[in-house]
């Protein structure tokens, strides 16, 4: 049984890798869960887990070069599956075997995070949003934000993808969030999973290659992202149903 | 809202306006931005947002589709984006009118938060307009704007509706079928 859920925002700068992995380590505490860097162009989860120096990544994967299994890394009580950063590894990987990838890990755990790329403008950014079954918006408290939050919903609505919920961002003092999200909740699908206060702790856990939830599991921050993993209610499908959709999401044989 | 001609000094198009206000703080620029959408759909496609800079520091905006002034043109702007650019100089005596008229004044580190979502450069601002003892309105936030803009029910259906049929449109260009 397992969920995907596509970590999205329209926009660049919001946390959304910080987010996906304190998501997921949170989740990890009930669940088996897998991060997926499915940012292909712009790799970052391999800095905030700690894999910088990982042989095999998803962008061998993606170009038929090497097994899933062996993209797959055990880190933090979760299973990570990083991107590569190479240039050249970005331009062999084939974007369209993403889904079967999923559809292998989903047949071997409870969560799937999909860290997705901070654009709706090509085919392989909005792939994660469509191969996922719901999304978490990550949102920062600026007009900018919003408005690329509420283009990601329509997108992945149209995609017939569900909106788990949202996650403010990155959060400071002077800004009256619980306004701000009780009036941004109009627009959207799903509820404020948290509002997560802007933290040097995010800042010191990427430069130490650490999951926030690992570098400071006291800060604020940190608790903010455990409430939002448990209000997030997992729906856990059949892993069977899941791989099959994968299948069905994209047309391959065109191209 | 009248204002004198400047001095051209950047033309393009540009998605994300951080370099524009970066290059504008670093270089202590006094002059103004016109602010041209791109995208036809929003707003008016005539309109065209202004941005005014004392120093480097934005002082006050306007947008001429929407007759919208101060923070609610900056949100206006905000959602306009891509934009065609032009950056002008012009001398302080010449703007010095404008940045009287209240209603236009916006917080000096507002665009960097609204236009660009940049908390480090809005704290740059806010510290340049600081040091050049600006008159600064303390109690004015960006909230206001944020909270303006999810109040404004039909700017943010028109953002869903283009959402929705470029999706639409994209889903049979990129193949997905679901």
């Amino acid at each position: 049984m397992v969920e995907a859920f596509a970590v999205a925002s329209g926009k660049g700068g919001t946390g959304k890798t910080t987010s996906t992995l304190a998501l997921g380590m949170a989740l990890a505490d009930s669940y088996d869960v897998t991060i997926v860097d499915a940012d292909t162009g712009m790799a970052n989860v391999l800095f905030h887990a700690g894999l910088s120096d990982a042989e095999t990544t998803l962008h061998d994967v993606l170009a038929g070069k090497a097994e899933t299994r062996e993209a797959v890394y055990e880190r933090f009580g979760m299973d990570v599956v990083p991107c590569g950063t190479s240039l050249s590894g970005f331009r062999d990987a084939d974007p369209d075997r993403l889904r079967d990838v999923v559809a292998e890990l989903a047949a071997d755990t409870d969560v799937i995070l999909l860290d997705s790329a901070a654009t709706l403008g090509s085919r392989a950014a909005v792939l994660p949003i469509v191969l996922a079954d719901r999304i978490v918006v990550v949102l920062q408290p600026t007009i900018p934000s919003l408005s690329d939050g509420l283009k990601v919903q329509e997108y992945a609505t149209t995609y017939g993808t569900g909106v788990a919920g949202l996650l403010f961002n990155r959060v400071t003092d002077d800004e009256d969030i619980d306004a701000i999200a009780g009036k941004a909740e109009r627009y959207f699908e799903g509820e404020t999973l948290a509002t997560v206060p802007e933290s040097d702790a995010a800042r010191a856990a990427r430069r130490a290659g650490e999951p926030l939830l690992a570098h400071a599991p006291d800060s604020q921050a940190a608790a903010a992202y455990r409430g939002a993993a448990g209000r997030l209610d997992v729906q856990s499908g059949p892993s069977e149903a899941v791989a099959e959709r994968f299948q069905r999401a994209v047309v391959p044989d065109e191209l | 809202m009248k204002l004198p001609s400047g001095r051209l000094v950047r033309e393009r198009v540009v998605t994300d306006l951080t370099t524009v206000l970066a290059t504008a703080l670093d270089s202590g620029l006094t002059g103004y931005a016109l602010l041209e959408s791109q995208d036809a759909l929003l707003l008016d496609a005539d309109g065209v947002g202004v941005l005014t800079f004392a120093d480097g520091v934005p002082a006050v905006a306007y947008h001429t589709g929407t007759d919208s002034a101060g923070e609610e043109a900056l949100a206006d702007i905000a959602v306009a984006g891509p934009y065609r650019l032009e950056l002008y100089e012009l001398d302080d005596a010449a703007l010095a009118e404008v940045h009287d008229t209240d209603p236009m004044t916006i917080p000096p580190e507002l665009p960097a938060e609204q236009l660009a979502g940049d908390p480090q450069l809005a704290e740059r601002t806010l510290e340049a307009a600081a040091t050049e003892q600006r008159d600064e309105s303390d109690e004015t936030t960006g909230d206001s704007a944020v909270e303006a803009f999810l109040d404004d029910e039909e700017t943010i259906a028109e953002i869903q509706q283009r959402a929705r049929e470029q999706a639409q449109e994209r889903a049979e260009e990129w193949g997905f079928r679901r």
